[in-house]
Protein backbone atom coordinates (compact mmCIF):
# COMPACT_ATOMS: atom_id res chain seq x y z
CA UNK A 1 0.00 0.00 0.00
CA UNK A 2 1.95 3.46 -1.01
CA UNK A 3 1.39 6.13 1.37
CA UNK A 4 -0.76 8.32 -0.13
CA UNK A 5 -3.55 5.13 -0.20
CA UNK A 6 -2.99 5.04 3.45
CA UNK A 7 -6.50 6.05 5.58
CA UNK A 8 -4.18 8.46 7.72
CA UNK A 9 -2.90 10.64 4.72
CA UNK A 10 -6.52 10.73 3.31
CA UNK A 11 -7.77 11.81 6.20
CA UNK A 12 -4.79 14.90 6.31
CA UNK A 13 -5.55 15.66 2.83
CA UNK A 14 -9.35 16.25 3.48
CA UNK A 15 -8.79 17.99 6.18
CA UNK A 16 -6.11 20.16 4.40
CA UNK A 17 -8.63 20.83 1.65
CA UNK A 18 -11.69 21.70 4.44
CA UNK A 19 -9.41 23.98 5.86
CA UNK A 20 -8.57 25.79 2.17
CA UNK A 21 -12.67 25.78 1.68
CA UNK A 22 -12.93 27.56 4.93
CA UNK A 23 -10.58 30.32 3.98
CA UNK A 24 -12.63 30.59 0.91
CA UNK A 25 -15.88 30.96 2.75
CA UNK A 26 -14.33 33.47 5.44
CA UNK A 27 -12.50 35.45 2.52
CA UNK A 28 -16.57 35.57 0.82
CA UNK A 29 -18.18 36.08 4.28
CA UNK A 30 -15.71 39.40 4.74
CA UNK A 31 -16.64 40.43 1.06
CA UNK A 32 -20.58 39.86 2.17
CA UNK A 33 -19.60 42.17 5.21
CA UNK A 34 -18.21 44.94 3.03
CA UNK A 35 -21.10 44.82 0.51
CA UNK A 36 -23.87 44.66 2.55
CA UNK A 37 -22.39 47.73 4.62
CA UNK A 38 -22.19 49.50 1.33
CA UNK A 39 -25.30 48.74 0.34
CA UNK A 40 -27.17 49.74 3.55
CA UNK A 41 -24.81 53.02 3.58
CA UNK A 42 -25.94 53.43 0.10
CA UNK A 43 -29.80 52.85 1.24
CA UNK A 44 -29.43 55.36 4.10
CA UNK A 45 -28.34 58.03 2.10
CA UNK A 46 -31.11 56.69 -0.79
CA UNK A 47 -33.80 57.43 2.35
CA UNK A 48 -32.26 60.64 3.78
CA UNK A 49 -32.52 62.44 0.16
CA UNK A 50 -36.51 60.47 -0.04
CA UNK A 51 -36.95 62.26 3.55
CA UNK A 52 -35.54 65.70 2.59
CA UNK A 53 -37.70 65.63 -0.72
CA UNK A 54 -40.77 64.57 1.50
CA UNK A 55 -39.81 68.02 3.81
CA UNK A 56 -39.35 69.79 0.91
CA UNK A 57 -42.54 69.22 -0.82
CA UNK A 58 -44.39 69.33 2.66
CA UNK A 59 -42.62 73.12 3.03
CA UNK A 60 -43.86 74.40 -0.60
CA UNK A 61 -47.14 73.00 0.33
CA UNK A 62 -47.49 74.66 3.86
CA UNK A 63 -46.80 77.76 1.96
CA UNK A 64 -49.09 77.49 -0.69
CA UNK A 65 -51.35 76.57 1.87
CA UNK A 66 -51.21 79.59 3.77
CA UNK A 67 -50.87 81.78 0.49
CA UNK A 68 -54.04 80.60 -0.66
CA UNK A 69 -55.29 80.88 2.73
CA UNK A 70 -54.48 84.31 2.38
CA UNK A 71 -55.72 84.78 -1.09
CA UNK A 72 -58.82 83.05 0.03
CA UNK A 73 -59.23 86.06 2.74
CA UNK A 74 -59.12 88.62 0.09
CA UNK A 75 -61.13 86.84 -2.41
CA UNK A 76 -63.82 86.77 0.47
CA UNK A 77 -63.61 90.43 1.57
CA UNK A 78 -63.79 91.39 -1.97
CA UNK A 79 -66.75 88.91 -2.56
CA UNK A 80 -68.53 90.31 0.45
CA UNK A 81 -68.07 93.76 -0.53
CA UNK A 82 -69.27 93.29 -4.25
CA UNK A 83 -72.28 91.40 -2.55
CA UNK A 84 -72.51 94.31 -0.21
CA UNK A 85 -73.14 96.41 -3.92
CA UNK A 86 -74.99 93.86 -5.20
CA UNK A 87 -77.26 94.13 -2.33
CA UNK A 88 -77.38 97.88 -2.37
CA UNK A 89 -78.17 97.61 -6.59
CA UNK A 90 -80.98 95.15 -5.75
CA UNK A 91 -82.70 97.35 -3.14
CA UNK A 92 -82.39 100.41 -5.70
CA UNK A 93 -86.18 99.61 -7.52
CA UNK A 94 -87.97 100.06 -4.19
CA UNK A 95 -85.62 103.03 -3.67
CA UNK A 96 -86.45 104.48 -7.46
CA UNK A 97 -90.25 103.90 -6.11
CA UNK A 98 -89.80 106.00 -3.43
CA UNK A 99 -87.92 108.88 -5.73
CA UNK A 100 -90.78 108.58 -8.24
CA UNK A 101 -93.51 109.18 -5.65
CA UNK A 102 -91.50 112.21 -4.55
CA UNK A 103 -90.73 113.90 -8.14
CA UNK A 104 -94.70 113.26 -8.65
CA UNK A 105 -95.47 114.98 -5.83
CA UNK A 106 -93.33 117.74 -6.93
CA UNK A 107 -95.18 117.94 -10.17
CA UNK A 108 -98.83 117.18 -8.18
CA UNK A 109 -97.37 120.62 -6.01
CA UNK A 110 -96.14 122.79 -9.52
CA UNK A 111 -99.83 121.69 -10.71
CA UNK A 112 -101.06 123.31 -7.41
CA UNK A 113 -98.93 126.61 -8.38
CA UNK A 114 -99.92 126.65 -12.19
CA UNK A 115 -103.18 126.85 -10.84
CA UNK A 116 -102.42 129.54 -8.29
CA UNK A 117 -101.22 131.67 -11.55
CA UNK A 118 -104.72 131.47 -12.94
CA UNK A 119 -106.00 133.64 -9.82
CA UNK A 120 -103.10 135.84 -9.94
CA UNK A 121 -104.23 136.56 -13.67
CA UNK A 122 -107.70 136.84 -12.75
CA UNK A 123 -106.73 139.08 -9.96
CA UNK A 124 -104.59 141.22 -11.85
CA UNK A 125 -107.60 141.45 -14.60
CA UNK A 126 -109.95 142.66 -12.22
CA UNK A 127 -107.43 145.42 -10.82
CA UNK A 128 -107.02 146.30 -14.45
CA UNK A 129 -110.89 146.89 -14.92
CA UNK A 130 -110.98 148.65 -12.02
CA UNK A 131 -108.01 150.80 -12.91
CA UNK A 132 -110.02 151.99 -15.44
CA UNK A 133 -113.26 153.00 -14.02
CA UNK A 134 -111.23 154.52 -11.86
CA UNK A 135 -109.29 156.58 -14.27
CA UNK A 136 -112.87 157.37 -15.92
CA UNK A 137 -114.48 158.58 -12.36
CA UNK A 138 -111.41 160.51 -12.63
CA UNK A 139 -111.95 162.47 -15.39
CA UNK A 140 -116.09 163.19 -14.83
CA UNK A 141 -114.28 165.15 -11.41
CA UNK A 142 -112.26 167.14 -13.70
CA UNK A 143 -108.84 169.05 -12.08
CA UNK A 144 -110.51 167.57 -8.48
CA UNK A 145 -109.84 164.06 -9.94
CA UNK A 146 -106.44 164.92 -11.28
CA UNK A 147 -105.04 163.09 -8.24
CA UNK A 148 -107.08 160.03 -8.34
CA UNK A 149 -106.37 159.88 -12.21
CA UNK A 150 -102.77 159.00 -11.47
CA UNK A 151 -103.35 156.37 -8.71
CA UNK A 152 -106.11 154.80 -11.08
CA UNK A 153 -103.18 155.04 -13.76
CA UNK A 154 -100.40 153.36 -11.43
CA UNK A 155 -102.90 150.71 -10.45
CA UNK A 156 -103.35 149.86 -14.40
CA UNK A 157 -99.45 149.50 -14.70
CA UNK A 158 -99.39 147.70 -12.02
CA UNK A 159 -102.48 145.04 -12.56
CA UNK A 160 -100.59 144.99 -16.12
CA UNK A 161 -97.12 143.61 -14.03
CA UNK A 162 -98.61 141.26 -11.48
CA UNK A 163 -100.25 139.54 -14.94
CA UNK A 164 -97.40 139.66 -17.50
CA UNK A 165 -95.60 138.15 -14.26
CA UNK A 166 -98.17 135.67 -13.08
CA UNK A 167 -97.78 134.34 -17.30
CA UNK A 168 -94.03 134.16 -16.65
CA UNK A 169 -94.41 132.18 -13.56
CA UNK A 170 -97.17 130.01 -15.56
CA UNK A 171 -94.39 129.35 -18.42
CA UNK A 172 -91.53 128.56 -16.11
CA UNK A 173 -93.40 126.00 -14.03
CA UNK A 174 -94.78 124.37 -17.40
CA UNK A 175 -91.40 124.26 -18.39
CA UNK A 176 -90.40 122.74 -15.01
CA UNK A 177 -93.16 120.21 -14.99
CA UNK A 178 -92.31 119.19 -18.75
CA UNK A 179 -88.51 119.04 -17.66
CA UNK A 180 -89.29 116.52 -14.77
CA UNK A 181 -91.79 114.58 -16.64
CA UNK A 182 -89.90 113.80 -19.20
CA UNK A 183 -86.75 112.80 -17.38
CA UNK A 184 -88.48 110.56 -14.60
CA UNK A 185 -90.23 108.80 -18.00
CA UNK A 186 -86.51 108.62 -19.46
CA UNK A 187 -85.47 107.39 -15.87
CA UNK A 188 -87.79 105.03 -15.29
CA UNK A 189 -87.82 103.11 -18.87
CA UNK A 190 -84.11 103.23 -18.08
CA UNK A 191 -83.65 101.98 -15.29
CA UNK A 192 -86.25 98.63 -15.91
CA UNK A 193 -83.20 97.82 -18.24
CA UNK A 194 -80.36 98.59 -15.87
CA UNK A 195 -82.36 96.81 -13.09
CA UNK A 196 -82.66 93.43 -15.08
CA UNK A 197 -78.98 93.62 -15.57
CA UNK A 198 -78.27 94.31 -11.89
CA UNK A 199 -80.38 91.01 -11.02
CA UNK A 200 -78.36 88.87 -13.46
CA UNK A 201 -74.87 90.63 -11.85
CA UNK A 202 -75.55 90.13 -7.99
CA UNK A 203 -76.97 86.33 -8.85
CA UNK A 204 -73.56 85.63 -11.21
CA UNK A 205 -71.97 87.26 -7.99
CA UNK A 206 -73.56 85.09 -5.42
CA UNK A 207 -72.71 82.02 -8.14
CA UNK A 208 -68.96 82.94 -8.14
CA UNK A 209 -68.84 83.17 -4.36
CA UNK A 210 -70.31 79.92 -4.26
CA UNK A 211 -67.87 78.64 -6.66
CA UNK A 212 -64.93 80.14 -4.69
CA UNK A 213 -65.90 78.25 -1.27
CA UNK A 214 -66.19 74.97 -3.44
CA UNK A 215 -62.66 75.26 -4.71
CA UNK A 216 -61.30 76.42 -1.28
CA UNK A 217 -62.98 73.25 -0.31
CA UNK A 218 -61.66 71.24 -3.06
CA UNK A 219 -57.98 72.36 -2.46
CA UNK A 220 -57.97 72.01 1.69
CA UNK A 221 -59.16 68.17 1.28
CA UNK A 222 -56.49 67.39 -1.36
CA UNK A 223 -53.86 69.32 0.68
CA UNK A 224 -54.94 67.40 3.53
CA UNK A 225 -54.77 64.38 1.78
CA UNK A 226 -51.24 65.20 0.42
CA UNK A 227 -49.76 66.11 3.71
CA UNK A 228 -50.99 62.84 5.61
CA UNK A 229 -49.07 60.85 2.83
CA UNK A 230 -45.95 63.05 3.30
CA UNK A 231 -46.71 62.51 7.46
CA UNK A 232 -46.64 58.85 6.49
CA UNK A 233 -44.10 58.80 4.34
CA UNK A 234 -41.72 60.34 7.28
CA UNK A 235 -43.07 57.49 9.35
CA UNK A 236 -41.74 54.84 7.18
CA UNK A 237 -38.21 56.17 6.82
CA UNK A 238 -37.71 56.39 10.38
CA UNK A 239 -39.23 52.81 10.13
CA UNK A 240 -36.52 51.94 7.51
CA UNK A 241 -33.72 53.60 9.17
CA UNK A 242 -34.27 51.25 12.29
CA UNK A 243 -34.89 48.48 9.78
CA UNK A 244 -31.30 49.40 7.77
CA UNK A 245 -29.48 48.66 11.42
CA UNK A 246 -30.16 44.89 10.73
CA UNK A 247 -27.00 44.66 8.44
CA UNK A 248 -25.20 45.42 12.29
CA UNK A 249 -26.75 42.83 13.68
CA UNK A 250 -25.93 40.10 11.13
CA UNK A 251 -22.65 41.36 10.52
CA UNK A 252 -21.87 40.69 14.26
CA UNK A 253 -23.18 37.39 13.53
CA UNK A 254 -20.76 36.52 10.91
CA UNK A 255 -18.46 38.05 12.74
CA UNK A 256 -19.19 35.53 15.57
CA UNK A 257 -19.22 32.90 13.15
CA UNK A 258 -16.23 33.69 11.55
CA UNK A 259 -14.13 33.26 15.25
CA UNK A 260 -15.82 30.14 15.62
CA UNK A 261 -14.55 28.54 12.70
CA UNK A 262 -10.98 30.26 13.30
CA UNK A 263 -11.11 28.27 16.56
CA UNK A 264 -12.37 25.34 14.78
CA UNK A 265 -9.77 25.91 11.90
CA UNK A 266 -7.06 26.01 14.50
CA UNK A 267 -7.51 22.98 16.07
CA UNK A 268 -7.89 21.14 12.94
CA UNK A 269 -4.32 22.45 12.23
CA UNK A 270 -3.22 21.59 15.37
CA UNK A 271 -3.95 17.92 14.40
CA UNK A 272 -2.96 18.59 10.54
CA UNK A 273 0.55 19.42 12.24
CA UNK A 274 0.73 16.16 14.15
CA UNK A 275 0.15 14.86 11.04
CA UNK A 276 -2.56 12.22 13.02
CA UNK A 277 0.62 10.89 13.87
CA UNK A 278 -0.10 11.72 17.82
CA UNK A 279 -2.63 9.83 19.21
CA UNK A 280 -3.62 12.41 21.95
CA UNK A 281 -3.83 15.21 19.42
CA UNK A 282 -6.74 12.91 17.63
CA UNK A 283 -7.98 11.91 21.30
CA UNK A 284 -8.22 15.56 22.20
CA UNK A 285 -10.42 16.64 19.01
CA UNK A 286 -13.56 16.25 19.61
CA UNK A 287 -12.91 17.68 23.51
CA UNK A 288 -11.60 20.38 21.82
CA UNK A 289 -14.82 20.88 19.42
CA UNK A 290 -17.32 20.07 22.41
CA UNK A 291 -15.58 23.47 24.13
CA UNK A 292 -15.76 25.36 20.78
CA UNK A 293 -19.07 24.41 20.36
CA UNK A 294 -20.59 25.23 24.09
CA UNK A 295 -18.80 28.91 23.73
CA UNK A 296 -20.04 29.52 20.70
CA UNK A 297 -23.72 28.50 21.28
CA UNK A 298 -23.58 30.09 24.91
CA UNK A 299 -22.01 33.49 23.13
CA UNK A 300 -24.96 33.48 20.21
CA UNK A 301 -27.17 33.34 23.18
CA UNK A 302 -25.77 36.53 25.07
CA UNK A 303 -26.83 37.80 21.69
CA UNK A 304 -30.06 39.24 20.65
CA UNK A 305 -32.20 41.47 18.41
CA UNK A 306 -35.00 43.55 19.30
CA UNK A 307 -37.47 41.43 16.85
CA UNK A 308 -36.70 38.55 17.90
CA UNK A 309 -37.83 38.28 21.88
CA UNK A 310 -38.40 35.31 23.65
CA UNK A 311 -40.71 35.29 26.75
CA UNK A 312 -37.28 34.12 29.16
CA UNK A 313 -35.45 37.31 26.69
CA UNK A 314 -34.61 40.61 28.56
CA UNK A 315 -36.89 43.32 27.55
CA UNK A 316 -36.26 45.02 23.89
CA UNK A 317 -35.50 48.45 26.63
CA UNK A 318 -35.01 48.27 30.41
CA UNK A 319 -35.15 51.58 31.85
CA UNK A 320 -32.51 51.26 35.03
CA UNK B 1 -32.87 74.88 21.20
CA UNK B 2 -32.20 71.31 19.96
CA UNK B 3 -30.97 68.69 22.23
CA UNK B 4 -27.46 67.36 21.64
CA UNK B 5 -26.86 63.66 21.41
CA UNK B 6 -23.44 61.82 20.96
CA UNK B 7 -23.62 58.56 19.47
CA UNK B 8 -21.26 55.85 19.55
CA UNK B 9 -20.89 52.37 17.67
CA UNK B 10 -18.14 51.14 15.77
CA UNK B 11 -20.46 49.96 12.96
CA UNK B 12 -20.50 52.83 10.25
CA UNK B 13 -23.60 51.84 9.33
CA UNK B 14 -25.22 52.15 13.01
CA UNK B 15 -23.93 55.55 13.52
CA UNK B 16 -25.74 56.63 9.93
CA UNK B 17 -28.82 54.97 10.86
CA UNK B 18 -28.62 56.67 14.45
CA UNK B 19 -27.30 60.25 12.77
CA UNK B 20 -30.42 60.30 10.14
CA UNK B 21 -33.13 59.11 12.54
CA UNK B 22 -32.00 61.84 15.41
CA UNK B 23 -31.36 64.45 12.77
CA UNK B 24 -34.77 63.56 11.34
CA UNK B 25 -36.29 64.02 14.83
CA UNK B 26 -34.63 67.55 15.15
CA UNK B 27 -31.27 66.44 17.52
CA UNK B 28 -27.91 67.55 16.85
CA UNK B 29 -25.82 64.29 16.62
CA UNK B 30 -22.55 63.84 18.16
CA UNK B 31 -20.19 60.56 16.46
CA UNK B 32 -17.51 58.51 17.58
CA UNK B 33 -17.04 55.23 16.90
CA UNK B 34 -15.77 53.67 19.57
CA UNK B 35 -15.27 54.36 23.95
CA UNK B 36 -11.97 55.63 23.50
CA UNK B 37 -12.54 58.41 21.17
CA UNK B 38 -16.13 59.33 22.62
CA UNK B 39 -14.39 59.83 26.64
CA UNK B 40 -11.57 61.64 24.15
CA UNK B 41 -14.32 64.09 23.17
CA UNK B 42 -16.03 64.01 26.38
CA UNK B 43 -13.13 65.25 28.02
CA UNK B 44 -12.58 67.95 25.82
CA UNK B 45 -15.46 69.16 26.72
CA UNK B 46 -17.77 67.99 24.53
CA UNK B 47 -21.01 68.60 26.73
CA UNK B 48 -24.06 66.60 25.03
CA UNK B 49 -27.83 65.75 26.62
CA UNK B 50 -27.94 62.21 26.19
CA UNK B 51 -25.31 59.45 24.93
CA UNK B 52 -26.22 56.47 23.09
CA UNK B 53 -23.35 53.97 23.01
CA UNK B 54 -22.74 50.36 22.03
CA UNK B 55 -21.58 47.83 24.42
CA UNK B 56 -18.91 45.49 22.52
CA UNK B 57 -16.56 48.10 20.39
CA UNK B 58 -12.66 47.83 20.06
CA UNK B 59 -10.25 49.76 22.02
CA UNK B 60 -12.86 51.01 24.90
CA UNK B 61 -16.25 49.47 24.85
CA UNK B 62 -19.66 50.87 26.70
CA UNK B 63 -19.26 50.06 29.71
CA UNK B 64 -15.71 51.38 30.53
CA UNK B 65 -17.01 54.59 28.39
CA UNK B 66 -19.94 54.42 31.21
CA UNK B 67 -18.16 54.15 34.28
CA UNK B 68 -15.46 56.63 32.51
CA UNK B 69 -17.91 59.04 31.55
CA UNK B 70 -19.58 59.36 35.05
CA UNK B 71 -16.58 59.84 36.55
CA UNK B 72 -16.30 63.34 34.72
CA UNK B 73 -17.16 66.63 35.73
CA UNK B 74 -20.67 67.20 34.26
CA UNK B 75 -21.77 63.92 33.58
CA UNK B 76 -22.61 62.75 36.56
CA UNK B 77 -26.24 62.85 35.69
CA UNK B 78 -26.76 62.82 31.51
CA UNK B 79 -28.74 59.80 30.40
CA UNK B 80 -26.82 57.00 28.83
CA UNK B 81 -28.78 54.48 26.88
CA UNK B 82 -26.71 51.22 26.41
CA UNK B 83 -28.20 50.33 22.38
CA UNK B 84 -26.30 46.57 21.74
CA UNK B 85 -27.52 43.24 20.51
CA UNK B 86 -25.52 41.96 23.71
CA UNK B 87 -28.13 40.65 26.42
CA UNK B 88 -25.88 38.89 29.29
CA UNK B 89 -27.62 39.62 31.95
CA UNK B 90 -24.24 39.67 33.69
CA UNK B 91 -23.48 43.06 31.82
CA UNK B 92 -26.54 44.89 31.95
CA UNK B 93 -25.71 44.51 35.75
CA UNK B 94 -22.29 45.71 35.58
CA UNK B 95 -23.39 48.78 33.05
CA UNK B 96 -26.56 49.21 35.62
CA UNK B 97 -24.07 49.26 38.10
CA UNK B 98 -21.62 51.68 36.25
CA UNK B 99 -24.50 54.27 36.11
CA UNK B 100 -26.22 53.19 32.83
CA UNK B 101 -29.52 54.67 32.48
CA UNK B 102 -31.25 51.99 30.06
CA UNK B 103 -30.56 49.10 27.83
CA UNK B 104 -31.59 48.87 24.51
CA UNK B 105 -31.86 46.13 22.00
CA UNK B 106 -30.92 46.75 17.98
CA UNK B 107 -32.41 47.61 16.04
CA UNK B 108 -34.49 50.68 16.58
CA UNK B 109 -36.70 52.47 14.75
CA UNK B 110 -36.73 56.26 14.03
CA UNK B 111 -40.15 55.96 16.58
CA UNK B 112 -39.34 54.03 19.12
CA UNK B 113 -36.14 55.77 19.29
CA UNK B 114 -37.87 59.51 19.87
CA UNK B 115 -40.11 57.91 21.71
CA UNK B 116 -37.68 56.37 24.63
CA UNK B 117 -35.42 59.99 24.42
CA UNK B 118 -38.69 61.60 25.47
CA UNK B 119 -38.95 59.19 28.79
CA UNK B 120 -35.35 59.89 29.13
CA UNK B 121 -35.02 63.34 28.34
CA UNK B 122 -37.55 65.52 29.64
CA UNK B 123 -38.52 68.37 27.49
CA UNK B 124 -36.64 66.82 24.18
Amino acid sequence: MSESQEPGFAAQESVEVLLRLEQAIDSSLSSVIVDTETSAQSIIQHVRRLHDSASTLASYLDGTSLKTGDLGKEIDESVIFIVNIGEFIEQLPAKMERDLAAVQAVVAEINTLSELTSDVRAISLQSHILGINAAIEAARAGTAGSAFKVVADEMRMLAGNSGAMAVRINAGLSRAKQIVESGLQSTIAESSLQLAEVTKAAASIHKLRDNLNDMSQYYKTRFAVVIKHNEDLVKDIAAALGQIQYQDVVRQCIERIRAVSGRRNDALCALLGSSGEDPGAVAELPLQLELILGDYVAEENNHGHSERQTSGAPLKLELF
Amino acid sequence: MAKTIMIVDDSSTMLMSLRNSLEIAGFNVLEANDGSVALRNLQAGAKPDLIITDINMPNMGGIELIGKARALPGLRFIPILALTTESQQGKRDEAKKLGATGWLLKPVSGADLSKIIKQVLPGA
